[in-house]
C-alpha cells in the first residue's frame, strides 16, 4: 500500500487529569473507510478530534498525507496555524448535533466558509454549492433555514458544508445518533455514496449495519485504546477480544 | 398642599422655561446619541478581546478583565470628574485632545461623552458577553473545523447569533446611559439638569427640574416597554422553538 493518507502513532490526549487518549496506533489508506465502535467514554470523537487538530494531542505523531501535523516549526507539540490550515483544508468534518449556522440558508451555510477561507467569489461558491446539495438530495431547500429542516436533511446540509471544501478526508462524529430512526437511512445513503466515490473516511457510529457494509476495516476502542481492529465481519462476526465480544453484546441484544 | 404643588408643579414656571429646558434636553439626548454608538462599539471590542483565544492572548485578556473590572466598580462621577479635571493638563498631549472642540460641541461635552463611553463600554462588553456565551460551542467547531480562523468564526458565526440574543439587556443598558448623561451638569456642561439648577436657584423653585425629569420619561418609559416586549417575543420564541414542525 502506498503511503497512508492518515496515521496515528501513539496518541495520547488529555483533558485535565482525566487521560482519554492513551497511546492509539492508526492507519488509514486513501479511499478508505474507517468505522471506529466503542462504549460511549471510549475516546473515539476525541480521536477524530485529534485528526482535525479541534484537540491537539499532548503526546504522539499523526501524520496527514505523510505531514507530522502536530509539529508545526518550532512549536513543539500543539497547535500552530501553519498546521491549522493545512489540516482543515484537507479534512472535513461532520458533528452528530449537525452544528449548522441558524442565521444562515442551507446554502449560504455550504458557502460561508469556501468564501471566507478559500477566497472564492460568490458566484463560484453558489454555483458549488448549489450542486453539493442537489447531490445529497436537497436541491429544492437552498433558500430554507435549519430549523424548517428535519434532523436528517440538517444532517445532509453539514455533509454538503464540509465537502464544499474539497476535504480529502471526512471525519464523522456519531451523525446519525441525534435522529429520528426513519431519518438515518437517508444520511447513511448519502454516506455509502460518498464512500462508494473513493472518499476516505473516519465513522464514529453505533451503526453496525452500516459498518459491515460500507467499512474496510472496523476499529473497536475502549478504555483510551484501540482493543481489536480489523475487517469488518471478523471484528464484528467473530470477535477475538473479550471486551470486544462483550460490547457486542450488549449493543446486538437491544 | 397647595405649597407642595406650587413648588413641584408650577405651570406658570414650566411654560416660562419649557423652551430653554426642552434645549437642553436635546442636549442630553446628542451625548446619549454619540455615547451610546460609540460605547457600543467599544463594548463589542472589549467582548471580542476578552473571549480571544489562547496563550499568545493572555495578556489581553487579563488587560481586558481589569478594564471591564475596574470600570464597573468605580461610580462615572468620578470618573467624569478625573477625565475633566487631569486631561487638560496632560501637556504632553496635543491641545485637540486636552481640550477637545470637535462638531462645535465644547469640552465638557466630550469629557463626558469619554466618561460614558469608557464605562458604558465595560457595561455593554459584559452583555456582549452573555450574547456570545450563549451560542452553542457546537457553532465554533463547525466554523473551526470548515478552516476559518477564530477571528473569522467571531465575525461570521458567533457574533450574528450572539447579538439577537441580547436587545432586551442591551436596552437596559441604554436606558441607563440616558439617564447618566445628566451627570456630565458637574462639569458645567449645559444639559437639561444643569439649567433646571439654575431656574431653582433663581425662582426657588422645582417645577423645572419636574419637567426635566418628565423629558426622561418620555424616552425611557418607551424604552422601558420595549424591553419587556422583546423579553416577552424572545421568550415566545424559545417555546415555540420546541414545538417545530419537521417540513
Amino acid at each position: 500500500m502506498a503511503e497512508p493518507m492518515v496515521q496515528l502513532k501513539g496518541v495520547r490526549k488529555r483533558f485535565g487529569s482525566l487521560e482519554v487518549l492513551k497511546g492509539v496506533d492508526l492507519e488509514v489508506g486513501r479511499g478508505e473507510v474507517i468505522c471506529i465502535l466503542g462504549p460511549s467514554g471510549s475516546g473515539k470523537s476525541t480521536l477524530l478530534r485529534c485528526v482535525n487538530l479541534l484537540a491537539p494531542p499532548e503526546e504522539g505523531e499523526i501524520f496527514l498525507e505523510g505531514r507530522d501535523i502536530c509539529k508545526g516549526p518550532g512549536s513543539g507539540t500543539g497547535e500552530s496555524s501553519w498546521n491549522l490550515d493545512f489540516v482543515r483544508q484537507r479534512v472535513g468534518m461532520v458533528f452528530q448535533q449537525f452544528n449548522l449556522f441558524p442565521h444562515k440558508t442551507a446554502l449560504e451555510n455550504v458557502t460561508l466558509a469556501p468564501q471566507k477561507v478559500l477566497g472564492r467569489s460568490k458566484a463560484e461558491a453558489e454555483e458549488k454549492g448549489r450542486a453539493l446539495l442537489e447531490r445529497v438530495g436537497l436541491g429544492d431547500r437552498l433558500g430554507q433555514y435549519p430549523e424548517t429542516l428535519s434532523g436528517g436533511q440538517q444532517q445532509r446540509v453539514a455533509i454538503a458544508r464540509a465537502l464544499a471544501m474539497e476535504p480529502h478526508v471526512m471525519l464523522f462524529d456519531e451523525v446519525t445518533s441525534a435522529l429520528d430512526p426513519e431519518l438515518v437511512k437517508e444520511v447513511l445513503d448519502t454516506m455509502r455514496e460518498l464512500a462508494g466515490e473513493g472518499m476516505t473516511m473516519l465513522v464514529v457510529t453505533h451503526e453496525m449495519g452500516f459498518a459491515k457494509e460500507v467499512g474496510d476495516q472496523v476499529v473497536f476502542m475502549d478504555g483510551g485504546v484501540v482493543v481489536e481492529q480489523g475487517d469488518p465481519r471478523q471484528v464484528l462476526d467473530n470477535p477475538r477480544e473479550e471486551r470486544t465480544q462483550k460490547f457486542l453484546g450488549l449493543v446486538l441484544e437491544r | 398642599m397647595k405649597v407642595f404643588f406650587e413648588q413641584y408643579f408650577d405651570f406658570n414656571v414650566m411654560g416660562e422655561h419649557f423652551g430653554e429646558v426642552f434645549e437642553a434636553f436635546l442636549q442630553n439626548l446628542l451625548i446619549f446619541a454619540v455615547a451610546t454608538v460609540v460605547a457600543l462599539a467599544w463594548g463589542l471590542i472589549l467582548a471580542l478581546l476578552r473571549q480571544s483565544p489562547g496563550k499568545k492572548f493572555l495578556p489581553i485578556r487579563f488587560l481586558t478583565i481589569a478594564y471591564i473590572d475596574v470600570f464597573r466598580a468605580i461610580p462615572l462621577l468620578i470618573v467624569i470628574l478625573l477625565i475633566s479635571g487631569g486631561v487638560p493638563f496632560l501637556t504632553f498631549l496635543p491641545k485637540s485632545i486636552r481640550i477637545p472642540q470637535w462638531f462645535g460641541e465644547p469640552d465638557p461635552y466630550w469629557y463626558g461623552v469619554t466618561g460614558l463611553v469608557l464605562v458604558y463600554g465595560a457595561y455593554t462588553a459584559e452583555v456582549y458577553r452573555a450574547g456570545i456565551e450563549a451560542v452553542a460551542g457546537g457553532q465554533m467547531e463547525a466554523a473551526r473545523s470548515l478552516g476559518m480562523s477564530h477571528f473569522q468564526a467571531m465575525r461570521y458565526v458567533i457574533v450574528p447569533q450572539g447579538v439577537t440574543k441580547i436587545p432586551a439587556p442591551m436596552l437596559n443598558e441604554l436606558i441607563s446611559l440616558l439617564k447618566d448623561t445628566t451627570l456630565v451638569s458637574v462639569i458645567a456642561f449645559g444639559e437639561s439638569v444643569l439649567v433646571s439648577r439654575e431656574i431653582l436657584a433663581e425662582r426657588l423653585n422645582s417645577s423645572a427640574l419636574i419637567l426635566t425629569a418628565f423629558f426622561f420619561l418620555c424616552i425611557t418609559l418607551p424604552m422601558a416597554r420595549l424591553v419587556d416586549y422583546l423579553i416577552k417575543r424572545n421568550q415566545a420564541k424559545i417555546t415555540r422553538g420546541a414545538h417545530i414542525e419537521v417540513a
